[in-house]
């Protein structure tokens, strides 16, 4: 599955890069993340827990920040599994500053599989542009 | 796949019932979405309580203009019952319209908005009904619109711990014309995309335009920018059409196997006009 999208955050372009790298930023901010441990240079082991609608699951996984172009992009790599499925997937983010803002477009691919995949086809797109929303509006909340 | 063990709680207060959910427990209504992820173990909650035997959660009455429906009404009771297709032609239609005759059998108003799927057809009907939903938790009752309580996919204004008990919405004045229209993926029967219109017309001009949407966003919404520009309008066939094309607009349509985003947005736009001019057709 393809995703892309854009998010502002209302920082400028050096805060919000440094914000994205930052790891404890990263955990208080993605949905569900109980924990985000560096283990090797750009590399952290993940655990999360979602919950949605009266859908719940733990995953436990890697994430790891590649092609950094400081200030302007860099890659994220994310994989990880639970018992419900698993999902992999791979997103480039550029940061274009917009005033005292920055815009961060991302583009990726996902995949995702297992019994979550199987019976929830039809959400994928729609669940994953909500987390990374909700994500991007916890940043944006924490970044001011 | 059988669930995995859990407590079952069949509370026979609504205190008693919010007491366990504040507690961490998980509600059940009809069980037509949860009992399926709790086979599937993709939901595994420790404890259930069943809300069948609360009393007041069944009821269906008209007071001061307003048709008030319990949480637990089924969607079948809903599109059967001659006081609900009088007062709201429209919410029976989106009842109508749900899956199959087994899951309308089960599945209830309140089970279907809490877990507001966002391809759902309850939430189009609710936003052009301006509907208001009451909500109850430990610490009290609340009531919030249609538009509030819809936030995202999967997501409501319900607190951890609190419960639907009760969708209001207006009885229909004579002469509103509604309508409910989707397209339905065919294997699920939910709506790729699903619009509700209702209209009132006075002096040969549109007075009032409610358009609901569901199936294209991540949540439901009011087309409002579709409402102005219909209304003032004589409601011809370019009208329609015209106001129509902004059912979409600003609004990030969804993708899946199913249907492209801009699939989707063209099916908003095609459909809301076919809602609105059915609407129209009954609407003087």
């Amino acid at each position: 599955m393809k995703i892309h999208g854009s998010h502002r955050l209302p920082v400028g372009r050096e805060r919000a890069y440094a914000l994205l790298q930052d790891p404890e930023i990263l955990a208080a901010c993605m949905p569900g993340c109980e924990a985000l441990v560096k283990v090797d240079e750009d590399l952290y082991e993940m655990k999360m827990k979602m919950a949605l609608a009266a859908i719940s699951g733990q995953f436990a996984g890697k994430v790891r920040i590649g092609d950094r172009n400081p200030v302007e992009s860099f890659r994220l790599i994310v994989e990880g599994t639970g018992k419900i499925g698993f999902m992999k997937g791979e997103g480039l983010l550029r940061l274009r500053e917009e005033g005292a803002e920055t815009e961060v477009a991302y583009e990726g691919d996902v995949h995702v599989g297992g019994t979550i995949a199987s019976v929830g086809q039809r959400l994928l797109d729609t669940t994953s542009k909500m987390l990374i929303k909700r994500f991007f509006g916890r940043l944006g909340e924490r970044a001011q | 796949m059988i669930a995995q063990n859990f407590e079952y709680e069949t509370p026979s207060t609504l205190e008693e019932a919010l007491e366990l959910l504040a507690d961490g427990a998980k509600a059940l209504a009809g069980g037509m979405s949860l009992i399926p992820l709790m086979k599937l173990r993709l939901a595994v909650p420790e404890r259930v309580v069943d809300l069948r035997r609360v009393p007041g959660l069944n009821s269906i009455r008209v007071a001061e203009g307003q048709l008030h429906i319990g949480a637990m009404v089924t969607h079948y009771e809903l599109e059967s019952t001659p006081l609900v297709r009088r007062s709201s032609p429209l919410l029976a239609a989106a009842a109508a319209s749900i899956g199959d005759v087994q899951v309308r059998n089960l599945g209830t108003l309140g089970g279907s908005i809490a877990h507001a799927d966002p391809a759902a057809d309850y939430p189009a009907a609710l936003q052009a009904l301006e509907a208001v939903i009451r909500i109850a938790g430990k610490g009290g009752e609340r009531a919030v619109s249609a538009a509030e309580f819809f936030v995202d996919t999967f997501t409501t204004a319900l607190e951890p711990g609190e419960l639907v008990v009760e969708v209001s919405v207006p009885v229909e004045a004579a002469g509103t014309g509604v309508r409910y229209e989707k397209c339905e993926q065919l294997a699920s029967g939910f709506a790729l995309v699903g619009v509700a219109a209702r209209v009132a017309k006075k002096g040969g001009k549109v007075s009032m335009a409610r358009v609901g949407v569901t199936g294209l966003a991540g949540s439901s919404y009011r087309a409002k920018n579709v409402e102005a520009l219909l209304e003032g309008t004589t409601g011809s066939a370019q009208d329609v059409t015209r106001a129509a094309a902004a059912v979409a607009e600003g609004k990030e349509a969804n993708s899946d196997i199913h249907a492209s985003a801009d699939y989707r947005a063209h099916l908003a736009r095609v459909y809301t006009a076919r809602a609105l001019r059915a609407a129209l057709g009954t609407a003087g």
